[in-house]
């Protein structure tokens, strides 16, 4: 895969996984000030970069892994360990088709979601950025037609994609995701 | 895990602004030397710098697929729409057939499945013959009578001419004056679809009166009564797409867009996993290049093509990481 296979394969792959893996890290990790979710979502990213991305057979379940080793070494190297979460950290377990294909299913969802974000973004940054994805203008005809500097240009997208990617930690539906019961998805204890 | 390196917060609004750079432009090679340098400072900064560089790719993704946003914007609009898909797969505009006068034809035209032939009418009016249709031309003192036998057809009316031009589809008759529109044959109903100007259609099970169908409109005549659909200009673009040659697909399911690339590709291609024919497909394809569609698809969605019995069969890779 080359560069843009890869993030490509990020987008697909990946990211709608990832508000459920911050859920879940926020259950585990309530309490432990040391560790941040951010922290532990950005070296998991990292570490799937550096992977052979085409022997990853599910990449929810791969995200789930790297995140918990990410813990676990965290945990291992801190001195207050409970017990508890290294057991729980220890038997995740998931059964993840049925989630995989309710994602995928919901290309709707996710235009509604874009558009409703889009529509909240400040003034400035939201024209630059519907001009270049929607209009699929260059930066020198966006700064044109803003009248201003490209390198502003640069910087109101910059701020699109940073509210972007602060939106896309939770999902849009989270609160009818958490309706259906967790364990459907998932299997929680010892076997 | 590295010990944080500025906050989080800050990692992300940098990750961002170099996401941004990379994917809109070249880097400069002083840039290019505060990437690595930044990047090599933590792997914090490369998977933020990955994760932001999947949402700009993401968002992409949804613009294609969305119609709404762009008709958002105030007065920016691309001529041409094609050079969203360039990147999608094998594209080339090409006309096949081309000026073929039709009275060398003996009135009836008929076109195989993979080709698309233009006819110059004697008014100067041009109909355009999709794959696998067949039309008859029957000029007189008194009109200007096209029947379409099968398939569908695109006509451009030449102004100016007293003779109304109809075209007749079974028992629907279309008249238009001055128009563009196209006429086809849908699951046993019959399609028309306006581009420009207007035509009254009459006939059909259910449309005792003529109806007016105007710009953009699209009228169905079935048996179980006509139904009128507002199209976006867009849309109707990509519906007739077919007259340049090229099949658009713009978010239809995969299973639909076969189900169309098949209409024209002598290989048929078939997709057997049925999660995958849902899938929604973006791309641009030349009329009758089924190869090219089932290996684009494959591209998009981590499938492999194999060849059996002549049929392209698309699956989903063995180990794919989708699956």
């Amino acid at each position: 895969m080359d560069h843009s296979h890869r993030v490509r394969w990020f987008a697909r792959e990946v990211l709608p996984h990832e508000p459920d893996v911050r859920r879940w890290l926020v259950a585990r990790l309530r309490g432990l000030e040391s560790c941040d979710v951010d922290e532990v979502i950005q070296e998991a990213y990292a570490r799937m970069w550096a992977a052979d991305l085409d022997k990853v057979v599910n990449a929810r379940a791969y995200l789930f892994v790297t995140a918990r080793h990410i813990v676990g070494e965290h945990l291992r190297r801190s001195r207050i360990v409970s017990i508890e979460l290294m057991a729980d950290l220890e038997v995740l377990n998931i059964v993840d088709d049925e989630v995989n294909a309710h994602r995928r299913l919901s290309g709707k969802q996710e235009i509604e979601r874009l558009n409703e974000i889009i529509s909240r973004l400040p003034p400035k940054c939201r024209q630059a950025f519907q001009l270049k994805k929607f209009g699929e203008l260059s930066q020198r005809e966006i700064a044109q037609r803003m009248g201003v500097a490209e390198s502003t240009v640069e910087k109101h997208l910059a701020k699109a994609l940073r509210i972007l990617g602060q939106e896309m930690k939770t999902t849009a539906d989270e609160a009818e995701v958490s309706d259906v019961d967790d364990s459907k998805f998932w299997k929680w204890g010892r076997h | 895990m590295t010990v944080s390196s500025g906050s989080g917060d800050d990692i992300e609004a940098a990750a961002a602004a170099w996401a941004v750079r990379t994917a809109t432009r070249e880097l400069t090679q002083d840039e290019q030397q505060q990437l690595d340098h930044w990047l090599a400072g933590s792997s914090r900064h490369l998977g933020a710098y990955v994760r932001a560089q999947a949402i700009w790719s993401d968002t992409d993704r949804v613009a294609a697929l969305d119609e709404v946003s762009r008709n958002d914007l105030p007065d920016v609009r691309p001529p041409i729409r094609w050079g969203r898909f360039a990147m999608a797969a094998s594209v080339a505009v090409a006309l096949i057939g081309g000026g073929v006068g039709y009275d060398q034809l003996a009135g009836r035209v008929t076109t195989s499945r993979d080709e698309v032939r233009r006819l110059v009418l004697d008014d100067g009016s041009v109909a355009v013959l999709n794959g696998d249709s067949a039309l008859q031309v029957r000029y007189d003192g008194s009109a200007r009578r096209v029947v379409l036998r099968r398939g569908e057809a695109l006509f451009e009316v030449r102004h100016g001419d007293p003779r109304p031009f109809l075209v007749s589809a079974e028992d629907v008759t279309v008249r238009a004056v001055g128009t563009k529109f196209a006429v086809g044959f849908e699951d046993g109903d019959v399609e028309v679809t306006v581009e420009e100007g207007e035509v009254a259609v009459a006939g059909g099970p259910a449309t005792a009166a003529p109806r007016l169908v105007r710009r953009n409109e699209q009228l169905v005549a079935a048996a179980a009564g006509a139904r009128r659909a507002m199209l976006e200009p867009d849309e109707v673009e990509r519906r007739l797409a077919w007259r340049q040659g090229l099949l658009v697909f713009d978010g239809q399911s995969l299973g639909r867009a076969a189900e169309e690339v098949n209409r024209y590709s002598r290989v048929p291609v078939t997709i057997d996993d049925p999660t995958l024919a849902r899938a929604e497909f973006v791309g641009v394809f030349r009329i009758g290049d089924g190869r090219a569609f089932a290996h684009a698809a494959a591209q998009a969605f981590n499938g492999e093509v194999h060849e059996r019995e002549g049929r392209l069969h698309l699956m989903r890779q063995q180990n794919s990481p989708s699956h």
